[in-house]
């Protein structure tokens, strides 16, 4: 069935999308035809938006409207400690379960030689920087506890040996409220290895 | 569908949507393998984090008749990566050689003597770091056993055996040395003599200590013939290399 160049090329563009298939973005393409006011200027001008004013934070490289971001001038936080996460999207979930405690620093990645990442690749180098300039006296490493986030928390540690600063990993282990009897071997291990004094 | 048990070490994996994973295994009886890992339920959660690169692990699988992707159904730890990951060395020369075994092997070639070699040199990897030399010395030995050794001993072109202080010219091309009349006529790079006899003896008596400034030497030299011999042969970009290069070969 072909439907008019104009709603084609909508059709098409919404099938871009993550799990959006032909059906469902008909469909959607419809609902948008049919919408009344000023919903499709209002979503049109959203979609630029997000393209034209979201920016890295020339600091924390998180990603924000303005810069330095919010949460690296908030003058509440903790200033001599700084989380280092793999994206934006982690930073997100770290803040929102420990809010306003302490900065960020975003690697935008992890090393990764298989896919030919390597330190450079990621903003290790500026948060090397970062930890002198702005005297940091403890790094929380909360890459994911894989090869490659592993990998690159030994490689930052080993950087930072020079300076004095504290440098912790986050635990893996035992989710809180989990059963032992579920749990696979490896986490096991991982939970006696970094068993921790009552 | 039957299900399928064996042993592999893991060369490559990514996430796939919320928690599916998609993964290459060399596993021994079966060679290269693709597989998809499905992490929704509850009691494949428990299998999914040994399936990290380096890792050694048995595992049982479905094979569908098409023989595309196989779906894992259980698998558990030999032997982890741990160690690997305390230096970036280590990462970059475990990353190398999984790579290499992934890019020169093709799905479904059973290949004992490769697997065998991958776990070896993977067992070293995670104990110390490894020299140039010895990662030469790996290198040589997957090429060989794989069959795609480049030719040492004799001219490649016209078969003519070479003594070793004729042993000067090496093409990337043809994948070995020429003599002297075939070089007039293909493209090749000059090495010192003694440089590309000391590959061949090197890879029959593993490491040898030598003074440091030969050494330096000899291990340019050869980075260089491996190297052009390597991209001229590897179609693909090998996307490893550039960090071994940038932080063990220097
Ligand atoms: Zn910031
Ligand atoms: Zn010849």
């Amino acid at each position: 069935m072909y439907y008019p160049g104009p709603i084609e090329r909508l059709i098409e563009n919404l099938t871009k999308l993550p799990g959006i298939g032909r059906k469902t973005a008909t469909r959607l393409t419809f609902f948008l035809l049919n919408s009344k006011g000023f919903y499709i200027s209002e979503l049109s001008e959203s979609l630029l938006d997000v393209k034209e004013k979201i920016k890295l934070c020339s600091v924390c490289f998180n990603i924000t409207d303005v810069d330095p971001c919010v949460i690296c001038t908030d003058p509440r936080r903790d200033r001599s400690i700084i989380c280092v996460v793999e994206e934006s999207s982690h930073m997100m979930v770290v803040e929102s379960a420990n809010p306003g405690h302490y900065k960020y620093h975003i690697l935008h990645g992890v090393i990764n030689p298989i896919e030919g990442i390597g330190p450079d690749d990621v903003r290790i180098k500026e948060l090397h920087e970062r930890i002198i300039r702005e005297e940091i006296k403890e790094v929380i490493i909360a890459t994911n506890p894989n090869i490659e986030g592993n990998t690159t928390a030994h490689y930052i540690s080993e950087i930072l040996k020079s300076l004095d600063v504290r440098i912790t990993r986050i635990a893996s282990g035992i989710p809180v409220g989990g059963d032992i009897v579920y749990i696979d071997p490896l986490t096991i291990k991982s939970s006696i290895d970094n068993r921790k004094n009552l | 569908m039957a299900l399928h048990k064996d042993e592999a070490i893991v060369l490559f994996k990514r996430a796939y949507g919320e928690s599916d994973k998609i993964i290459r295994l060399f596993t021994l009886k079966s060679g290269k393998i693709a597989a998809i890992a499905k992490g929704g339920s509850k009691s494949q959660k428990r299998f999914m984090n040994t399936l990290e690169p380096f890792n050694h692990i048995n595992v049982e699988y479905f094979e569908k008749q098409e023989k595309g992707m196989v779906r894992l159904e259980n698998a558990d730890i030999v032997e982890t990566n741990c160690g690997i990951e305390t230096s970036l060395k280590k990462a970059c020369t475990a990353g190398f050689f999984t790579e290499l075994v992934d890019r020169l092997t093709k799905e479904r070639e059973r290949h004992d003597e490769l697997f065998q070699i991958l776990k070896e040199v993977l067992q070293q990897v995670k104990r110390t770091e490894l020299t140039y030399m010895e990662i030469l010395y790996y290198h040589l030995k997957i090429l060989e056993t794989l069959g795609f050794m480049p030719n040492f001993t004799d001219c490649v072109y016209c078969g003519n055996k070479m003594d070793e202080e004729d042993k000067v010219y090496f093409s990337s091309q043809r994948g070995g040395i020429l003599c002297a009349s075939c070089s007039s006529s293909l493209p090749h790079k000059t090495y010192q003599a003694g440089v590309i006899e000391k590959v061949l003896s090197f890879r029959k008596q593993g490491r040898e200590i030598e003074d440091p400034k030969t050494y330096r030497f000899f291990e340019r030299e050869v980075q260089d013939i491996m190297e052009g011999f390597m991209s001229y042969h590897l179609d693909v970009e090998f996307k490893s290399y550039r960090l071994l290069k940038n932080f063990v070969l220097k």
